[in-house]
């Protein structure tokens, strides 16, 4: 199979399987939050998701019915021998689905400046790539996005900020959003670098795996601290009530100027991402 | 103390006065959903040029859940229902719920405070579904009954369905207008203060 074939397929493999399976570190963490929440409303949301995640994996179907966009993040290994047109075939692919899916899927992909409505569009799949030094795998992530947690992110910028400030902008974004991202959810943060670059770190925070705090222990104690601070809001599961709004909130962070943007970004209940590493000679490794 | 209902369709005014924040129900009858802003767009200039609905909504149901609907010899087939975000549609449900009378409305996520003062005027109930349970909640469905504005795109038109046992929904806002989202959000803007001095302590390690 040649290498623009294989990403077609990986295209609409990657899209698919984050719509029907929440992943092993999601679940993990949903139960922790079940078996902690001393609010019997949100034991039993916790209860109903998990079911719903269950049922969605027994009979191989959509947990959600909003699928959001198709949104695509390829690390390019520099030692991979993989070479593909990775933005035609994933977007092949990502078309490829639209028209087999099974069950359909609804039209999500919103035209600004129309409001129209299909399945494809100007765009359509978003497609970033980064770089991965000296390995020999090309890694692709699929994050469908959808209005129900997408709206709730933001970004301001400051101007030599204190931490004290950072963590009281990342509790307000967090007090506007509310309860409205189904929760409970994974939150980014994107601390530094630029108006752009602060809102891609936050975004691939989102799709962190759940109990994987930052490898520097300055960075985790703040996670740390923004978890607790967020869940004492007290929204909970659905926005009705309890311990859990978020499964956690991972920080990212990057040097800057003195101007430091602060993005912070939400993923839903589910944590809808899915993730695959082709190894040379095209073999597959799904991490999730 | 939380309770668990099981209400049957059209509601029982009386039975929905007992309903409080945070208790469950579950729900047996026919429902109405949408989830399309244009639909609901719609169904406001509609009604205050006094046409009619396309399907009876008088003292009725009107959800945010939008279906996949597929058309099968003449038949609606459903594939799946979900709930969309309610407070995309905070302008618009005061007028639709006064208009109609509407005993149940509901979705994910609450209404505005505008619209619980119009729930406590008709005597409704705001229910919360659960996001991201299409499974659950399409086994509820027995059948689809009518589908109105077929020329809309799937999940904009609305739906009739014959559920049962829909649930389990929690009661978001009350027949009296008491929403578990205004106390939730107030209780939570309360807390800011504290949770930032508690920032402050867990910084410094204290």
């Amino acid at each position: 199979m040649s290498d623009d074939r294989l990403v077609r397929e990986l295209g609409g493999l990657l899209f698919d399987r984050a719509l029907r399976r929440v992943p092993d570190d999601a679940i993990l963490a949903l139960k922790a939050a079940r078996d902690g929440e001393s609010s019997e409303i949100a034991k039993k949301t916790l209860n109903m998701q998990l079911h719903s995640a269950e049922l969605a994996a027994a009979r191989d179907t959509y947990v959600c019915s909003d699928a959001g966009i198709p949104v695509f993040l390829v690390k390019l290994g520099t030692q991979s021998p993989i070479r593909a047109d990775f933005k035609a075939s994933l977007k092949a692919g990502y078309e490829d689905l639209v028209a087999r899916a099974n069950p359909p899927l609804l039209c999500h992909v919103t035209n600004p400046l129309t409001l129209e409505r299909s399945h494809t569009g100007k765009g359509m799949p978003i497609v970033t790539f980064d770089q991965e030094s000296g390995v020999d795998w090309v890694e692709i992530i699929c994050s469908p996005k959808a209005l129900g947690s997408g709206r709730w992110a933001a970004l301001e910028l400051f101007t030599f900020p204190s931490l004290a400030e950072i963590e009281a902008y990342v509790l307000d974004v967090a007090i506007k959003a509310g309860g409205q991202h189904c929760p409970p959810v994974a939150i980014g943060v994107g601390i530094g670098g630029t108006f752009d670059y602060a809102a891609k770190m936050a975004k691939e925070a989102t799709l962190r795996p759940l109990g994987t705090p930052h490898r520097e222990p300055q960075v985790a104690a703040l996670e740390a601290r923004l978890t607790k601070a967020i869940n004492g809001l007290g929204y909970g599961p659905m926005g009705t009530g309890g311990d859990t709004t978020t499964l956690g909130v991972h920080v990212e962070w990057c040097s800057g100027h003195g101007f430091t943007p602060i993005a912070v970004a939400f993923n839903c209940w589910i944590s809808r991402r899915s993730r695959v590493r082709i190894h040379p000679g095209g073999e597959l490794e799904w991490m999730e | 103390m939380s309770h668990d209902y099981d209400l049957s369709l059209p509601v029982d005014p009386a039975d929905l006065a007992l309903l409080k924040p945070g208790d469950r129900v579950y729900l047996t009858g026919e429902i109405t959903s949408t989830a399309g802003l244009p639909t609901h767009e719609r169904l406001v200039r509609e009604l205050a040029e006094g046409i009619l609905p396309p399907v009876k909504l008088a003292g009725g149901v009107l959800f945010h859940l939008g279906s996949s609907l597929e058309e099968i010899d003449g038949r609606w087939h459903l594939h799946y229902v979900n709930p969309t975000t309610s407070t995309r549609f905070n302008a618009l449900m005061p007028p639709l719920i006064r208009g109609y009378g509407l005993r149940l409305t509901g979705g994910k996520g609450g209404l505005s405070h505008e619209s619980a003062e119009a729930l406590a005027e008709s005597g409704g109930v705001y229910l919360s579904f659960p996001g991201g349970a299409a499974p659950v909640l399409t086994d509820a469905v027995e059948e689809v009954v009518e589908v109105a504005w077929p020329e809309m795109i799937s999940h904009y038109r609305i739906v009739r369905m014959r559920v049962k046992r829909l649930g389990p929904l929690t009661v978001g806002i009350d027949t009296h207008g008491n929403s578990v989202y205004d106390q939730i959000d107030e209780t939570a803007k309360g807390r800011r203060a504290e949770i930032l001095a508690q920032l402050v302590r867990d910084r410094a390690g204290v």
